[in-house]
């Protein structure tokens, strides 16, 4: 493949130097130098050539400093430039800042410098028409070279990179209402060795004025996180420029921002993708921006919900999912400094199949409307490893509520017709709580034994509809312990006392507790499934006590509760586990919780189920 | 006319009522609107379709929310109602788009959902 150096034609140093816009040329690099810079990531300076100058103006963006330590960027390579912006320094010089490159061909293929290049000189009119290079067709080239053919008719005209946002990102001249003219450049660009800068972004975080006072003084500081097509940084103001600032600055709205300091980003604090971070001094200037259409709004990378158990804990992600269901808001002390906060546990899915309980805290959880099942979208959310995966709203997160995005019309749009049907998991194992298809794991009586739950190291939980067929009434109960926490079974002394070994106590009396062999069954199996005090006195429908008082007194009535609740249908929840008593091993069945039948959740789930079987075919 | 409760009624939304003419059905909607007459209600079903459904005599009682009727389908495509039953929303509400989805399934498995 032939590559064509941007030689001559409408001589890029020049254009550059003249403020000229080109597209993506396509140069050689001749040399490339690191540059000291302190404590920071390196700066690589690099010395280019369009085959007929060379000009050393040009400076790699830290991001692509990879290419130059990998060795894919070094002397002699052919690369095409995708974009980048010019700065104007101080004296006029102009430096050309690399921000995406592609290597064409790397250094060992090419062997060599292209044509004879010198370094280019202002004022020197190099193979140019009399008519001004950027507009007219190019002229024909004057050296042609090896194996290189020259340039086509690249059109001079500038073109937007390749980016969604299609706004050039080279600086414009733009009018603030101050009156000056100031540049607008990229946030990508922002460097510790420029110290004018004008920027213009949109606010997409605003955090909370937070003080401090130690030995060393107090004082207080308010961050923000700011947006422009190149990228995102953050700035914080302390002290006067955070009593300046902070009733001036609005969530969502676009600024420009001139003067401040950059320094290196301190990552810890922070997941936004820049090396730097601003600082406001008594120099910085914040003023509206009112044609800002362009500008990106909160910027989201969605990690989906099952991913989520691949992060690890307290990781920083972004996560947008329908509002399935919700809890109540709650107040909760904070142990700490004794103060009350509200607190309110959301579950999200998305079509991943999986449910993520997600924390908001304060307001938010006061405020938050989850009828109608909302999209949710939070940026910046913690992982936590709370029940597997969960996720909590940080100060710093970002939470929008039916974002005007596609990613939310297209959940809408999935859950409202398949995904409210689908049975869903939830990574973040909530137990209790009326939380529909929270870690339920249905099966049928069918699937669960063929499916040799129970049979592994530990026991297995299930839940599932079944019918009640059988109930053994003989040794149904038991005399027990009356301490409080204790269901030991008493030993009876045939004196009128009753005597706990567990206790090491003998009492005047006992309380019964329920131990009832339940047989139940689905269309497909049944299972012997043993209930205890709660479980059995659900399905017997009357407590222990008097069921005891029945059983001595009443034998017609004690035998009419069997009959009455037999042939009823419920929710169970199945503990499994295999047993191993003399020698014999069985799978013994525990109800762990018995519910009436939540019939929608049950009727969803048994058409999602027939679908799922109808398209396996 | 013959005694609908004593045949076999599929089961129908809205959309099918064109291919039951002259059969009997059971119909599942919500009341939208009453006539002044009272011998004729509108219905919608899961997914929002109006169904007229005639009466003999005028109703006897104010109908609201969800009722299921069973009756034949008249030439013009409405229900001619032999009884209906008001379904009790107290203790919680009826899925009306969920019996959709549940009809839709007994129509494409018939083999499964044999009828008569």
């Amino acid at each position: 493949r032939r590559w064509h150096l941007s030689e001559g034609l409408f001589s890029f140093p020049q254009a550059i130097m003249q403020g000229e816009h080109v597209s993506k040329p396509v140069l050689q690099v001749i040399n490339t130098r690191a540059i000291a810079t302190g404590n920071g990531p390196p700066r690589y300076r690099v010395l280019m050539s369009d085959g007929v100058n060379t000009l050393s103006s040009f400076m790699l963006a830290t991001q692509l400093n990879s290419l130059v330590e990998e060795e894919r960027l070094s002397a002699h390579c052919i690369c095409q430039v995708n974009r980048f912006i010019v700065n104007s320094l101080k004296d006029g010089r102009r430096v050309v800042i690399l921000m995406d490159l592609n290597v064409l061909k790397t250094a060992d293929k090419v062997g060599g410098n292209i044509g004879n290049p010198v370094p280019y000189n202002e004022g020197q009119g190099q193979q140019r028409s009399s008519a001004p290079a950027a507009n007219t067709a190019p002229s024909k080239p004057q050296q042609q070279n090896g194996n290189l053919s020259v340039a086509g008719p690249a059109a001079p005209k500038y073109h937007a990179p390749p980016n969604q946002f299609g706004k050039p990102s080279a600086p414009s001249s733009v009018k603030t209402p101050v009156g000056s003219q100031a540049k607008v450049v990229p946030i990508a660009s922002l460097n510790p060795y420029q110290s004018k800068w004008t920027i213009c972004a949109r606010v997409t975080q605003k955090g909370q004025i937070r003080t401090w006072s130690n030995s060393r003084g107090e004082g207080k500081l308010f961050s923000i996180e700011l947006v422009d097509e190149s990228g995102e940084i953050r700035a914080t103001a302390f002290n006067d420029q955070a009593d300046k600032f902070f009733p001036l600055i609005e969530l969502n709205k676009v600024y420009y921002f001139t003067k401040g300091n950059l320094k290196t980003a301190n990552k810890q604090y922070t997941a936004v993708k820049n090396d730097y971070e601003i600082t406001f001094t008594n120099e910085t200037s914040v003023v509206p921006c009112d044609d800002a259409q362009h500008l990106p709004s909160v910027q989201f990378e969605f990690v989906s919900i099952s991913d989520l158990e691949n992060k690890p804990k307290d990781s920083i992600v972004d996560v947008i999912g329908i509002c399935k269901s919700y809890e109540d808001v709650t107040k909760i002390t904070v142990k700490a400094n004794n103060r009350e906060v509200s607190k309110r546990n959301v579950h999200l899915m998305d079509t991943s199949g999986k449910l993520v309980t997600a924390t908001l805290w304060g307001n938010e959880a006061e405020q938050f409307d989850g009828s109608r099942q909302p999209v949710i979208a939070i940026k910046g959310a913690r992982v936590s490893d709370f029940g597997g995966r969960s996720l909590s709203v940080l100060s710093s997160s970002t939470v929008v509520i039916n974002p005007d995005s596609p990613e939310a019309f297209k959940l809408r749009g999935w859950f409202d017709s398949e995904g409210q049907l689908l049975e869903c998991t939830s990574i973040s194992d909530v137990r209790g709580g009326p939380v529909s298809g929270a870690n339920t794991n249905w099966k049928t009586l069918y699937e669960a034994k063929s499916e040799n739950l129970g049979q592994g190291d530990k026991a297995d939980y299930f839940s599932c509809v079944g019918t009640v067929v059988h109930l053994r009434k003989e040794n149904c109960m038991y005399q027990a312990c009356p301490s409080q926490d204790c269901n030991k079974k008493v030993i009876d002394q045939q004196n009128g006392l009753y005597r706990c070994e567990k206790c090491d106590r003998e009492f005047p009396n006992f309380k019964y507790r329920m131990m009832l062999l339940v047989t139940i069954a689905d269309c497909l199996d049944y299972q012997w499934v043993t209930c205890f005090q709660e479980s059995a006195e659900f399905i017997l429908g009357q407590n222990a006590a008097f069921l005891g008082e029945l059983k001595e007194k009443n034998e017609q009535a004690f035998e009419e509760v069997f009959q009455n609740a037999n042939f009823n249908t419920y929710e169970f929840r199945i503990r499994v586990k295999l047993e191993t008593y003399n020698d014999e091993s069985r799978i013994k069945a525990t109800a762990m919780d018995v519910k009436p039948v939540n019939y929608r959740e049950y009727s969803k789930r048994l058409i999602a189920s027939i679908r799922r079987n109808a398209q396996l075919g | 006319m013959g005694d609908v409760h004593e045949v076999p009624r599929r089961r129908i939304a809205t959309g099918q009522l064109a291919q039951y003419i002259g059969q009997p059905v059971c119909f599942v909607g919500r009341v939208e609107k009453i006539h002044p007459t009272g011998k004729l209600f509108v219905l919608s079903d899961g997914e929002g379709k109006h169904a007229t459904v005639e009466l003999s005599e005028p109703l006897d009682e104010e109908l609201s929310g969800v009722i299921e009727v069973v009756g034949r389908v008249t030439n013009q495509a409405t229900i001619m109602c032999m009884s209906y039953v008001q379904f009790r929303e107290d203790k919680s509400p009826f899925d009306l788009e969920l019996y959709n989805e549940a009809l839709k399934i007994i129509h494409e498995f018939p083999e499964y959902f044999p009828f008569s």
